[in-house]
């Protein structure tokens, strides 16, 4: 196969699909299986279910393999994900916000004169 | 593990020194499975030094995460690939704990 510039952009551009899906199922299933020794066996099953299609050739095989497994991937998402508590949709997001600029404490308040 | 006998109790006080990220980080790679631990330096390329893959990259970026409790979008985690990046974006971050 003429590796062509329109095939390399195209081989890339599922490279990256591929890490943001393997970097979302990773995080799901950490989410699923909490317990470190669980977590360890069903992402190294994960990883062996993606290196079984490691040397795909044909693109179009590569695409329908990807829509494959980000179906799976949307069917089997946790409902309540762990997020970082500071981050957005996490129990600390927008918490203590700082105050609005302008605003000081006045100390002698009432005794000014 | 004497860090976690004096670590402050605010939570926006305790800021990372860099030599605590670079060691902290190289710990991490050090415990990843399929990283060789004496090629490990604070100079590393994920790819290139380590003979990391794409996938392999993704976990210890994951590793990364959980160490700092960090939350990183996946378009600055793609951007991470080598060990000097990473200690640039853990050390910026202004809530790596």
């Amino acid at each position: 196969m003429a590796t062509t510039a329109g095939y390399l952009a195209r081989r890339a551009a599922q490279k990256e699909r591929v890490r943001l899906l393997y970097r979302s199922a990773l995080k799901d299933t950490l989410n699923w299986a909490v317990h470190r020794h669980l977590f360890y066996q069903d992402a190294s099953d994960l990883r062996d279910k993606f290196e079984t299609n490691r040397h795909v050739e044909d693109p179009d095989v590569i695409d329908r393999l990807i829509d494959d497994a980000e179906a799976q991937y949307r069917n089997f998402q946790h409902p309540d994900p762990y997020i970082v508590p500071w981050a957005p949709g996490g129990s600390k997001f927008t918490r203590n916000p700082p105050p609005p600029q302008g605003i000081e404490i006045i100390y002698n308040y009432g005794k000014e004169n | 593990m004497a860090r976690w006998l004096v670590r402050p109790m605010s939570s926006h006080d305790a800021h990372l020194t860099r030599d605590e990220v670079v060691d902290r980080l190289v710990d991490v790679l050090k415990s990843h499975p399929k990283v060789d631990p004496s090629k490990v330096n604070p100079e590393a390329h994920f790819e290139k030094d380590l003979g990391l893959d794409s996938l392999d990259t993704v976990e210890v970026v994951m590793a990364i995460e959980e160490e700092f409790k960090l939350e990183i979008p996946d378009q600055e985690a793609n951007k991470i690939d080598s060990l000097p990046l990473a200690v640039e974006y853990v050390a910026n971050h202004p809530m790596a704990a």
